[in-house]
């Protein structure tokens, strides 16, 4: 799965994109704890990003599969 | 990102509200230039279109245009553009305020940093003196493509700034700028004649209104009905076509088509560009072409590079101004004039100064110069042809807190070449010998000065040689001097580093591989555009 990040996350990660083989579907939760191990630094930032899969915000439904684009989306700061 | 719905259709609405966001001089109590978005374009694009569905449920409207710009926007310049169009005020506004409340919540669109108004001064990094003692063994010499990526990757954009368009002229556009309309903004007559609806069969029309270049006067003409225009007025409105008045009979308020043309005689709203489309990119050289497009566009006061501050020292005791008659052992200075001249096309003010050769003399010296050494963006230094020039030269740049990041490449000419760097700031300690000077500049310093300016960096091109290439082979690679006419690349006769006469009429450097003692005429070679090819 590739996981993409925004803004401010770059700096936290050092990359603006990675890939994630996740063998099963993952909610929000999962997902995070997935991230966390990669980039444990991501953890201060969790409380206000936002998941978005396939270019939609997350709900509390929402599966990540192995095809899909996963997405941080920090607070939005546009206009 | 810029997202461009349907334009408002002429029938229904009677409220078209527009807001434009404009980059403010202050963020976060800073002066700034300019600010730089981030977007992620697919998702954006799709909240821009669910937000505004979901909003025009309560508040029903005909059609939308929404901009957002990434990228570098400059203080003053809009950001994100809205238009709604509805049938009535109340619910385009009631859209409008709604829409931008939610875009700044859940639109993935970011301001990723500012740009501060000025360029700062650079504090000296006081403890990055690396440089080998004098008398320790040099490192190993970089090669050529080494150098070249070297140079490249250590030096660093200067902070862009806002300027007026007639001081923009020769330097390079730092931000990309968009037409912020359509282009032209409406169908516009290209003859001075009677604009008549596109496929109105009448042959006779009633002249119902007269429309001078500057005038604007909207109306919806009738079958049978023409309006008088002048090239370059702006037609009443859209799907007309104008009969050139060549070819019509006037009576009174009447006239009479004789002729038929099939060409509209007209230039269609957004030919030239539409609203939000590129027009001219980031790292361009704003030539008259460019500011004049500037100009139409409205960006009135572009980004762009500062001016490069260079300062240049000659050292050498033999050399004499060029005005003087040399005594044996002496030669006159033509690397002051080459340098120079060849800094003309990086617009930037050149510094110059002669330095004595005894090292606590030139530090003097230095130390009395009116001009600042902080204020330097770029230092070079010409070596004298003595012995011990390049100690000389390390030690001055050592001495100005340079750190070298290498003092050799395995080139000839310029072998004895050094690049060092003191925070955002360059210096090359470059080679005495004229030729060595010529060439050190086309692939070290031009190198520097395209980072440091912003523009893209000086690329080897492919020609055939339109003479053959004979010499003793050399261990090192060879940069040397060629003509580029019509029929190729012809090799110009060197014999030493210090030959004038050899580049006088070169306008480009062959690269010449290692241990190749000679090419046969017709063989591709790569080269180096230089000296006036420069701005080719």
């Amino acid at each position: 799965m590739r996981v993409l990040f925004f803004a401010q996350l770059k700096d936290v990660t050092g990359c603006d994109s990675m890939e994630l083989t996740i063998n099963e579907p993952l909610n929000s939760d999962q997902l995070w704890v997935a991230l966390l191990v990669k980039f444990p630094a991501l953890a201060k930032h969790r409380a206000s990003v936002r998941l978005a899969c396939n270019s939609e915000y997350a709900g509390p439904q929402t599966q990540f599969n192995q095809a899909d684009e996963a997405a941080l989306i920090p607070p939005v700061s546009g206009g | 990102m810029a997202e461009t719905l349907p334009s408002p259709p002429p029938g229904p609405a009677g409220a078209w509200a527009e807001f434009r966001g404009i980059v403010r001089a202050q963020e976060n109590d800073q002066t700034i230039s300019a600010l730089e978005y981030e977007a992620y374009p697919a998702m954006a694009e799709r909240e821009i279109r669910r937000l505004l569905e979901e909003i025009a449920v309560r508040h029903p409207c005909l059609a939308t245009t929404v901009i957002h710009r990434i990228g570098i926007v400059p203080v003053g310049e809009t950001a994100v553009y809205v238009g709604v169009a509805a049938k009535h005020r109340g619910a385009a506004f009631a859209l409008l305020a709604e829409f931008m409340d939610r875009l700044k919540q859940d639109v993935p669109i970011w301001k990723r940093r500012s740009l501060p108004a000025a360029p700062t001064a650079i504090p000296l990094p006081v403890n990055s003196l690396r440089v080998p003692p004098a008398g320790q063994p040099m490192a190993i010499p970089v090669s050529l493509a080494e150098a070249m990526a070297e140079i490249y990757e250590r030096s660093k954009p200067l902070p862009p700034m806002p300027v007026s368009l007639e001081e923009a002229c020769g330097r390079i556009l730092r931000q990309p700028v968009c037409a912020p309309e359509d282009m032209p903004s409406c169908d516009r007559s290209t003859r001075d004649g009677y604009a008549i609806l596109q496929n109105d069969a009448q042959n006779e029309f009633r002249i119902v209104d007269v429309v001078h270049a500057a005038d604007w006067k909207p109306r919806q003409l009738q079958s049978g009905e023409a309006a008088r225009v002048a090239t370059g007025a702006a037609l009443p409105c859209g799907g007309l076509c104008v009969v050139m008045q060549e070819n019509v009979e006037r009576k009174g308020d009447a006239i009479k088509i004789l002729r038929r043309e099939t060409v509209l005689n007209l230039r269609r709203r957004g030919e030239e560009a539409k609203a939000g489309e590129p027009l001219l990119q980031t790292g361009m050289r704003l030539d008259p072409g460019k500011l004049a497009l500037l100009a139409s566009a409205g960006c009135a006061q572009p980004l762009v590079s500062p001016r490069l501050r260079v300062l240049h020292f000659t050292t050498g005791d033999e050399i004499i101004p060029p005005g003087k008659i040399p005594q044996p052992g002496q030669v006159r200075d033509s690397n002051s004039i080459l340098i120079r001249s060849l800094l003309q096309k990086f617009s930037g003010t050149v510094e110059s100064a002669h330095l004595p050769e005894d090292f606590e003399k030139a530090k003097a010296e230095i130390s009395n110069f009116k001009f600042q050494i902080s204020n330097a963006d770029v230092v070079l230094v010409s070596g004298g042809a003595s012995v011990g020039e390049k100690d000389f030269t390390r030690s001055l740049l050592a001495w100005l807190r340079f750190e070298i990041v290498f003092s050799q490449v395995n080139i000839r000419p310029g072998k004895p070449l050094i690049f060092g760097t003191n925070g955002n700031r360059v210096a090359f300690g470059l080679p005495g010998n004229p030729l060595s000077h010529f060439v050190c500049f086309h692939f070290a310093v031009a190198t520097a000065l395209a980072k440091l300016t912003g523009e893209s960096a000086p690329k080897f091109l492919r020609g055939r040689l339109s003479a053959p290439f004979v010499d003793a082979a050399c261990a090192r690679e060879t940069l040397w001097p060629a003509q580029l006419g019509p029929a190729g690349l012809r090799p110009l006769p060197w014999a030493s580093a210090g030959d004038v006469t050899s580049f006088a009429t070169a306008n480009a450097l062959l690269r010449i591989p290692a241990r190749c003692d000679s090419l046969e005429s017709g063989t591709e070679v790569d080269f180096l555009p230089a000296g006036d090819m420069l701005d080719a």
